[in-house]
């Protein structure tokens, strides 16, 4: 995990002053080091997605009254173009990075305080099931680290925000989405939670697979131990805590889920609507379709990036592609259903970790969704206290990623290295990636072991 | 009553989690903790092996060998003619002769010779530049070289005129160029620059008139009075990045030499920048003087550009091909004279032979062993070879190519300049167009730019190599037990803790974020001192010395007050130790990439140091002795002075040399430095930290 040594604050007005030092660090680095530091042409921080300087290109293409999509500079939204665009249009010297930036650290600043507020609704949910569970120890770490300040405030200090916010990429804004999706359904506002889902797949793509998650979280409430705990718990009669455990034994509730989905095609067809409309004059809907989920889903641009799919597609011969391409794509959906009957009981872990997933297996990765994951996994810091490995996946973590750039170094600039070279560092980074993903998952199903076994005694104890 | 219900409860919980806690670990998980259970095994055995592997590099040196088929070394007759070399002659004579007569010879000396380029059938333009004092900037490292500014005033002071022809080849498509450099000082123009200028004049005058060729020839006579990489760098930079708006033109007419060699020149030489297409190599020709009698007459190459980056092996071994086959001449590479009578080489050279021998009669098959006297020698160049690269300075003007991904190689001619007559000279002039009209028709026949061969190399004479594959075998056998370490010190703090506190405390595989953040402010420490001397610099009229002494003072109370501030936890010594050393680990892996010397003697300062330290409150006392010896080599500037007096490089007052190594570490803007100040020496504060660590 990417930490500064300021994210573990004990009381919380820690977490003000450290949030606001983390905006005054992106303001200074972005007012007196505009062009020095030149995050955007790494390509580990811009994508073709999200590349502002892309997105630049269509807007002028557009008020010139042709295609934004005409010669495949643009492949984001036309929304975004809308939104944005208007902001990339130099009015004076430097100005106009200056306001993009400003609204990616806006972007930012309300993605770390959605993250906190999500980490308290699941804090005190964790709390509420574990004294209801009798699980008096485990409560008492829960209550000690307010693990929505922790994760908002390793959101806010992760050097990979800091550099996604330089570097002139619309990452902090698909991030923005799909936290706010996350958030509405954890506070069960059907209508915010669709928005979000529906704006975060209308960005990039990849958080249609949110659904499960989001479906879960409405339907059956936050984060909780296994539900075979409390039906233990009730079934070891005349138990003071019964009333309490069968709290969360509320049912699944259909009604909310059908009104999610109903929302949520509603905003589909809204956002669909404004897209036609924003583009009606230069093309069409369907050349939308195309040059953006098709170019995400056909892998179209080879440029190197920190993903392992260029490499691949690269070398693979054309006849193959299709056949490759469905392979790797199916990687991301083969895990989704597994994943889900196994963790269905936490759906927001559920969601750290399908967000994680697609973005290692991503057609276009950068460390924009790396910086989302490693903030979401800091909401589970009490139920992750024992996590393996941590150390090594940290050290492994800053080792690829210094490596990364010296690389591309090699290969591009100097000419003594090879494409090899760079995508050595890709795949190290997407091991380290995985086994962040294997240790994270494996330690809450610990922790939930450790529950139950728990919850084992003190129904043994009763029975006695 | 429910208290202690709830008690008994915790309690149960904590003993079947112990009995839980039994490992059932995957394979590899059980092969690693294996290895942390032998530290100290593993890391002697590695340490051994690392440095064993780094002696033996001499005798694992492969012969080189030319890996592009299409160069085709020597598969032409040489074509150079008396009559080329007759006109080398008279054009060194001329000149010689202008240095005596002349009056304004700055001027003269470039238009003689552009008119002499002229001559031969070759477009010749004149590069106007000012030449950019290498000044310390911080950002620097981080900017690519196009986005530095060059806001230099200009005044008709530190200006220069480098002259270039360029022959279109009859049978290229102007896409691809070979480079000549011939650099000389107008101001005093030395023998020995006559005749470098003499051997490319002969060349040029023969390539000017074959019909083979297929690759435009530029001849860049670069004006060297403000130093040889200035020219050739002020040279490639204008070739490279073209100045649209004519903003880096000197103003004309106001510089008093400007108009007069405009007015002096009858011929169209053009004022505007001629250019060629990318260049496939450049050739830096130089002659040097060998005065004293019998050293053996033998080629030059310097090879080494920034960064310890070199040239296409495939460049040198064509080089070397040609001159030992064709010409018969001996070609050598640098190496430390004071190391070739060191006994202790001799020694080790010594039993590297009998073990070869041992060997060779167990199995003919093994061949394995060198002569002693080839092992001193090889030894001798592969640490001057690694001094260069360490230090990241280009050894000659041919490092500016390399900035620009050209390959280029400084070829030294030897001469006796004391013996010298017109028929050794004329001799001379024919042996050195041959070598060079053979080097450039091979680079002639190139499809592709040089790729076939390594980058990445180390020299241990001028026909043998040793490849990336093999030396990195030797650093990372030597850095193999940091990781180890770290890993084994991590899981014995936590189970430390986990014994000293009765209740299993939460958080334990967290434990290791405390000492970060002491190991996060010592490396922004770090940052922050190699920016200073950006600040220290701009102090006017301060000697070398008092601002080496303000730079320390500075750095000092720096870190003072940034511990007092931040780092004033206490932690357990061995997770402070294990976190330094993983992330001197990364460091140093990150630096073999960019420039291996420096790492491999860093490796070689740092990792005993890493392996070794140990408050000393436990430590017993000559382990303290030892561990004082070692943080007092491995510090920057102490390990300075003691491989300056290993090697016999003693020169000048201690700190005054050391700032202007440090100077010259930024001017060049050598990954080193970064090194010194962003790796080494943060560890090196770390294991004083730990050596006076209170437990």
């Amino acid at each position: 995990m990417e930490k500064s040594p300021e994210t573990t604050p004990k009381k919380h007005p820690w977490f003000w002053s450290s949030a606001v030092a983390s905006i005054l660090l992106r303001l200074v680095l972005i007012i007196y080091f505009p062009n020095t530091l030149n995050f955007s042409s790494r390509p580990e921080v811009s994508t073709p997605i999200t590349s502002l300087r892309r997105l630049a290109e269509g807007y002028w293409l557009k008020r010139s009254s042709m295609s934004p999509y005409a010669g495949s500079m643009y492949h984001g939204s036309p929304l975004l173009l809308s939104i944005i665009g208007p902001l990339t249009v130099d009015r004076s010297e430097g100005q106009s990075q200056l306001l993009c930036c400003l609204a990616f650290v806006i972007a930012d600043l309300i993605t770390a305080i959605l993250i906190r507020s999500i980490g308290q609704l699941l804090q005190g949910a964790d709390i509420q099931s574990l004294k209801s569970l009798g699980a008096g120890r485990f409560s008492k770490i829960s209550e000690s680290f307010p693990s929505g300040d922790i994760a908002s405030l390793v959101y806010l200090w992760n050097p990979l925000t800091i550099i996604t916010c330089l570097g002139y990429s619309t990452s902090p804004i698909e991030n923005l989405m799909i936290v706010l999706s996350l958030y509405g359904a954890c506070k069960r506002l059907v209508p915010l939670a669709a928005f979000g889902w529906v704006m975060a797949s209308h960005l990039s793509l990849y958080p249609v697979i949110l659904i499960i998650p989001l479906v879960l979280l409405i339907g059956s409430g936050l984060d909780t131990p296994p539900r075979k705990l409390f039906l233990q718990l009730t079934d070891g009669n005349d138990y003071k805590k019964t009333t309490n455990g069968s709290l969360h034994l509320t049912n699944f509730s259909w009604r909310r889920v059908v009104l999610f989905l109903l929302w949520a095609s509603a905003w589909a067809f809204y956002v669909l609507v404004l897209c036609g409309i924003s583009i009606k004059e230069y093309s069409s809907l369907g050349e939308m379709f195309k040059r953006t989920y098709g170019f995400i889903l056909s892998v179209e641009d080879l440029f190197p990036n920190i993903g392992v799919l260029w490499y691949f597609f690269a070398e693979v011969f054309d006849f193959f592609r299709d056949f490759f391409l469905i392979v790797f794509h199916i990687n991301i959906l083969f895990m989704v259903l597994p994943l889900a009957i196994r963790l269905h009981h936490r759906p927001c872990f559920l969601a750290f970790v399908y967000i994680a997933i697609s973005s290692i297996l991503k057609s276009y990765p950068s460390v924009g969704d790396s910086a989302l994951y490693l903030g979401l996994l800091g909401l589970f810091v009490n139920a992750l206290a024992d996590m393996q490995f941590s150390f090594f996946l940290f050290s492994g973590y800053l080792g690829t990623l210094l490596l990364s750039p010296v690389m591309h170094n090699l290969w591009i600039w100097r000419g003594t290295g090879n494409a090899n070279f760079y995508f050595a560092t890709a795949m190290a980074y997407a091991c380290f990636q995985i086994i962040l993903v294997v240790e994270s998952v494996s330690s809450m199903l610990n922790h939930d072991r450790a529950l139950k076994k728990l919850g084992n005694t003190t129904v043994a104890k009763k029975v006695q | 009553m429910h208290l202690v219900a709830d008690h008994r409860r915790s309690s149960m919980a904590t003993t079947s989690e112990k009995v839980e806690e039994t490992p059932k670990h995957r394979p590899i998980v059980r092969i690693g903790l294996f290895i942390i259970a032998n530290t100290l095994l593993v890391s002697v055995v590695c340490c051994i092996a690392g440095v064993l592997a780094l002696l033996l590099l001499p005798v694992l040196a492969k012969k080189t060998y030319v890996s592009e088929n299409a160069l085709l070394p020597g598969s032409a007759s040489p074509m150079i003619s008396d009559q080329d070399v007759s006109r080398a002659n008279g054009f060194i004579d001329e000149l010689t002769s202008m240095k005596l007569n002349s009056q304004n010879v700055v001027i003269e000396i470039p238009r003689r010779i552009a008119l002499h380029m002229e001559n031969l059938g070759g477009e010749v333009s004149y590069h106007r530049f000012q030449t950019q004092s290498n000044k310390y900037h911080p950002l620097h490292f981080v900017t690519t070289p196009n986005a530095e500014a060059c806001n230099v005033n200009k005044t008709c002071e530190s200006y220069a005129v480098n002259v270039v022809g360029i022959i279109r080849a009859p049978r290229g498509d102007g896409k691809e160029a070979i480079v000549l450099v011939t650099p000389y000082n107008p101001v005093n123009l030395t023998q020995n620059e006559a005749l470098s200028l003499g051997i490319a004049y002969s060349t040029f005058s023969l390539l000017s008139q074959v019909s083979w060729l297929a690759k435009d020839i530029i001849w860049l006579a670069a004006d060297s009075q403000y130093g040889q990489y200035n020219s050739v760098a002020a040279w490639l930079r204008e070739y490279h990045t073209p100045s649209v708006d004519g903003f880096d033109k000197l103003p004309s007419g106001s510089c008093v030499h400007d108009s007069e060699l405009d007015m002096s020149i009858e011929t169209k030489v053009s004022d505007t920048f001629r250019r060629a297409g990318t260049m496939a190599a450049a050739f830096v020709i130089e002659v040097a003087d060998r005065g004293v009698e019998g050293e053996q007459d033998a080629l030059n190459i310097y090879a080494e550009a920034s960064n310890g980056q070199m040239p296409n092996l495939d460049l040198i071994s064509v080089l070397c091909y040609m001159a030992v086959y064709e010409q018969g001449l001996p070609v050598q590479v640098e190496k430390l004279v004071s190391l070739l009578d060191s006994k202790w080489l001799k020694f080790i050279g010594e039993v590297f032979e009998t073990v070869g021998n041992i060997a060779r009669k167990l199995n003919p098959q093994w061949k394995f062993g060198i002569p002693v006297k080839e092992y001193v020698e090889g030894s001798a160049t592969l640490v001057t070879s690694l001094y260069h690269q360490a230090l990241g300075v280009p050894t000659g003007s041919h490092g500016a190519f390399r900035d620009y991904q050209v390959d280029a190689i400084t070829i030294e001619f030897p001469l006796k300049l004391s013996s010298i007559n017109r028929g050794r000279q004329t001799e001379f002039l024919l042996e050195g167009g041959r070598l060079i009209e053979g080097v450039v028709r091979c680079v002639n026949n190139l499809l592709e730019k040089f790729h076939q061969s390594f980058f990445l190399y180390l020299l241990t004479s001028s026909n043998k190599f040793i490849s990336v594959g093999v030396y990195m075998i030797a650093f990372l056998l030597l850095l193999a037990p940091l990781p180890v370490l770290a890993a084994s010190l991590c899981s014995d703090a936590k189970k430390s803790i986990r014994e000293s506190e009765k209740i299993s405390k939460p958080f334990k595989s967290w434990s290791w974020l405390h000492p970060t953040k002491t190991i996060f402010i010592v490396h922004l420490w770090g940052v922050i001192v190699s920016l200073l001397p950006y600040f220290i610099c701009q102090i006017p009229n301060s000697q070398p010395a008092s601002r080496l002494l303000i730079w320390a003072s500075l750095s000092l109370f720096i870190l003072i007050v940034l511990i007092l501030f931040f780092g004033g936890c206490s932690t357990h010594w061995a997770l402070l130790k294990s976190v330094t050393v993983s992330t001197t680990f990364i460091g140093l892996c990150l630096m073999s990439i960019i420039n291996f010397a420096t790492a491999e003697i860093g490796a070689l300062l740092l990792v005993p140091l890493c392996l070794m330290i140990k408050p000393w409150r436990l430590a017993g006392k000559a382990h303290s002795a030892f561990n004082l010896v070692l943080v007092v080599i491995g510090f920057p500037g102490a390990a300075f002075f003691v491989l300056k007096s290993a090697f016999g490089l003693q020169n000048g007052s201690g700190l005054v040399e050391f700032w202007y190594w440090m100077e010259s570490l930024w001017a060049w803007n050598s990954a080193t430095y970064i090194y010194i100040c962003m790796v080494h020496l943060p560890c090196w504060v770390l294991c004083v930290y730990i050596l006076l660590h209170p437990c």
